[in-house]
């Protein structure tokens, strides 16, 4: 949109988070690497237990990687030191999926948003105090809303707080995990709507985790898409919805249903058959080999990489090959 | 399409449920009727609180009794009374003549026992089959919802299926006694979309085949639209909007129904223009508004709608609306003073 679209603003590189199980290891995340770049959205999709949200609290720096790199505006992070952790977390926020779980029931509102500004030790008492309500308005809600608590409020509502909970301490970076898919339809909208108008008015960068693809889409500048820790497409939301380019993106792209019957009825859906398999002990081979209608050999023993096919467009496929 | 207008197979008619709770009755359905014919599907849409769980749990008596009462209205299965039938004759029906499935497969198979014996114990307690049959009728079913070694499969317990094989094995638990009402609540809410296409297929194929009525419970549009044949539309308790699948998307007349589908992202939507947001969250059920329970949300809303309740309007061939606007006496948009929105 803006003419410093191209900045890097966050870079992963090479990113592995995996995690010792009694199996043996999860690969959450698997050798993952892109950039964000400042003011965009970049949506993040894939079935669960894709390692979407693993990758998230990574970007966020919950999570310390396995390996890999991670850089904020081209410098290196190195989150295992705890002031690192600190001074990153001043610009990097998360809003989380269950709006219910999220929000400690025996703080209020107001001490909910404010905690943020107390950690960081940022302004007075009194002006955190306006800062609250000048942030519940900022987010739909009422001042009075400052002294209640969370049981007081609806998902919809809740969900503003954790909102306004994480624009408190004025972050460049917010990761949005699901925000939306624990809303009703109506009150998704109203959510959707508030995030785009944030994200104007403050040049906020979001990486918007979700499942819902026609959220995703609308929402999205560019889109990840995930399965089994890997990133399979990556592309601008509309290239990636005209030109779908790996055989996965394309199953899931068309197994969401339209509301719109006559759209519905003369639509091919591409039904994959199978589950996920699990990220323990993955094959060597391409990791939707087992489920992909077009698997060969190939994909079944060697990796695919993720390589630019058309500028701008990444796939990870054997059987999709760069333009010459 | 196996659809049999004449057969019907369920009624339900002007039905009230409430529940008695410490602040009150929460009048959680206020007055829902609708029929449902043999090998049709009905969607009933609305957002969650909205009453179509418990309409749908009423009907296999399912809510306890108390908190729950049924104050008003009567639910007729085939030819028994629901409303009065009692536990014992309810246990007949239950699975025989009406089953359910739920939203999440996990809390609702039993973890301790074999997937086959639960399938079983249905199928002994509403036929006369021996063990050694019923256990070959379980496989059967169990390969009807395309269950691969569904003998191995049998053999094991709910933990060690996923979660797309779950709802496969409620769907088989269900089937297995042949019921005439098959009640899907929110059956692919809990799953990938991945996953949602493969179960939404075999549901279609299954009415294909075995001729059930469906009544499926989502609060998602898209899902109504590639399987329902009629849609009801829920809020607040009450049906605001009833018509075919087309009706409701392509002839709504009701607002919420409106902007139900305008809040949606449609596939071509662009960035810029911004999603149509309905304001505001649903009445309290508590303390339900004299007039129209959408009426402080709704864009149209007029003197009259605060004051009573919007009659039912029939728009076309079994599409129906609940609202004023549809009144023949209703002034028009200028009339009225608003804008076009």
């Amino acid at each position: 949109m803006s003419e410093n679209k191209k900045e890097v603003l966050l870079s992963l590189e090479d990113i592995c988070k995996y995690f010792k199980v009694s199996g043996g290891t999860l690969k959450a995340v698997d050798h993952v690497t892109f950039d964000i770049h400042k003011g965009e959205t970049m949506g993040l999709v894939g079935e669960s237990g894709c390692g979407k949200s693993t990758l998230g609290r990574v970007a966020m720096g919950i999570y310390s990687p396995t390996s890999g790199k991670l850089s904020y505006k081209g410098e290196v992070l190195n989150l295992s030191k705890g002031a690192n952790r600190f001074r990153y977390a001043k610009k990097a926020q998360i809003i989380f999926q269950d709006p219910y779980a999220s929000l400690d029931p025996r703080m209020t509102v107001s001490s909910i948003i404010e905690e943020g500004m107390v950690i960081h030790k940022m302004y007075d008492e009194k002006r955190r105090k306006e800062r609250v309500y000048e942030l519940l308005e900022m987010v739909g809600l009422n001042r009075e809303h400052a002294n209640r608590f969370p049981h007081e409020f609806s998902g919809g509502q809740r969900q503003r707080i954790g909102i306004a909970r994480a624009l408190a301490i004025e972050p460049e970076f917010i990761v949005c995990d699901e925000p939306i898919s624990a809303l009703d339809v109506s009150i998704q909208s109203q959510v959707i709507n508030l995030l785009h108008d944030l994200q104007e008015k403050l040049g906020l960068t979001y990486l918007f985790i979700a499942h819902d693809l026609n959220i995703v889409k609308y929402i999205s500048d560019r889109i990840a898409v995930m399965y089994l820790g890997n990133v399979v497409e990556l592309a601008s939301s509309d290239e990636l919805y005209q030109n779908t380019l790996h055989p996965y993106s394309q199953a899931l792209l068309s197994a969401v249903p339209i509301p719109d019957p006559s759209a519905e009825a003369q639509k091919q859906r591409i039904i994959i058959s199978g589950d996920v398999p699990s990220p323990i002990n993955t094959p060597k081979g391409c990791n939707f080999a087992g489920r992909c209608p077009r698997a060969c050999d190939k994909c079944r023993e060697s990796k695919p990489v993720l390589q630019e096919i058309v500028p701008g467009h990444f796939v990870a496929c054997h059987l999709v090959e760069p333009e010459k | 399409m196996a659809k049999d207008m004449n057969n019907k197979v369920l009624s339900v008619d002007n039905l009230h449920v409430s529940f008695d709770t410490y602040a009150g009755e929460v009048q959680a359905v206020r007055g829902v009727t609708f029929d449902l014919h043999q090998g049709e599907v009905l969607a009933i849409v609305g957002e969650s609180g909205c009453g179509k769980s418990v309409t749908a749990q009423t009907i296999m008596k399912l809510n306890p009794m108390p908190p729950a009462r049924i104050p008003e209205g009567a639910v007729t299965l085939g030819d028994v009374d629901i409303v009065n039938a009692s536990e014992k004759e309810m246990q007949k029906l239950r699975g025989k003549e009406v089953s359910m499935i739920f939203q999440d497969p996990m809390t609702c198979l039993n973890p301790t026992k074999r997937v086959g014996k639960q399938i079983v114990e249905a199928i002994v307690h509403h036929t006369h089959m021996n063990r050694e049959d019923a256990k070959a009728e379980a496989i059967k079913c169990l390969s009807q919802v395309n269950i691969p070694n569904p003998e191995e499969r049998a053999q094991q317990y709910p933990h060690e299926f996923s979660g797309g094989m779950r709802q496969r094995a409620m769907i088989a638990m269900a089937l297995s006694c042949n019921p005439k009402v098959l009640i899907a609540d929110e059956p692919t809410t809990a799953l990938d979309v991945t996953i949602q296409a493969q179960i939404m297929d075999l549901l279609a194929e299954i009415k294909e085949q075995v001729n059930t009525a469906i009544i499926l419970i989502t609060h998602d549009l898209g899902v109504v639209a590639s399987m329902a044949d009629r849609v009801a539309v829920m809020y607040a308790g009450k049906i605001v909007e009833t018509g075919t699948c087309e009706d409701i998307f392509y002839r709504n007349a009701h607002p919420y129904t409106q902007a139900l589908l305008k809040s949606l992202p449609s596939v071509d939507a662009d960035k810029k223009d911004r999603l149509v947001s309905i304001a505001g969250s649903p009445p309290d059920l508590l303390d339900p508004p004299k007039g129209c329970a959408f009426g402080a949300r709704c864009t149209h809303c007029m003197h009259i709608c605060r004051e009573e309740q919007p009659p039912e309007f029939t728009i076309g061939e079994g599409h129906t609306a609940s609202c004023w606007l549809l009144h023949p006496d209703c002034p028009s948009a200028e009339e009225r003073g608003e804008k076009d929105v």
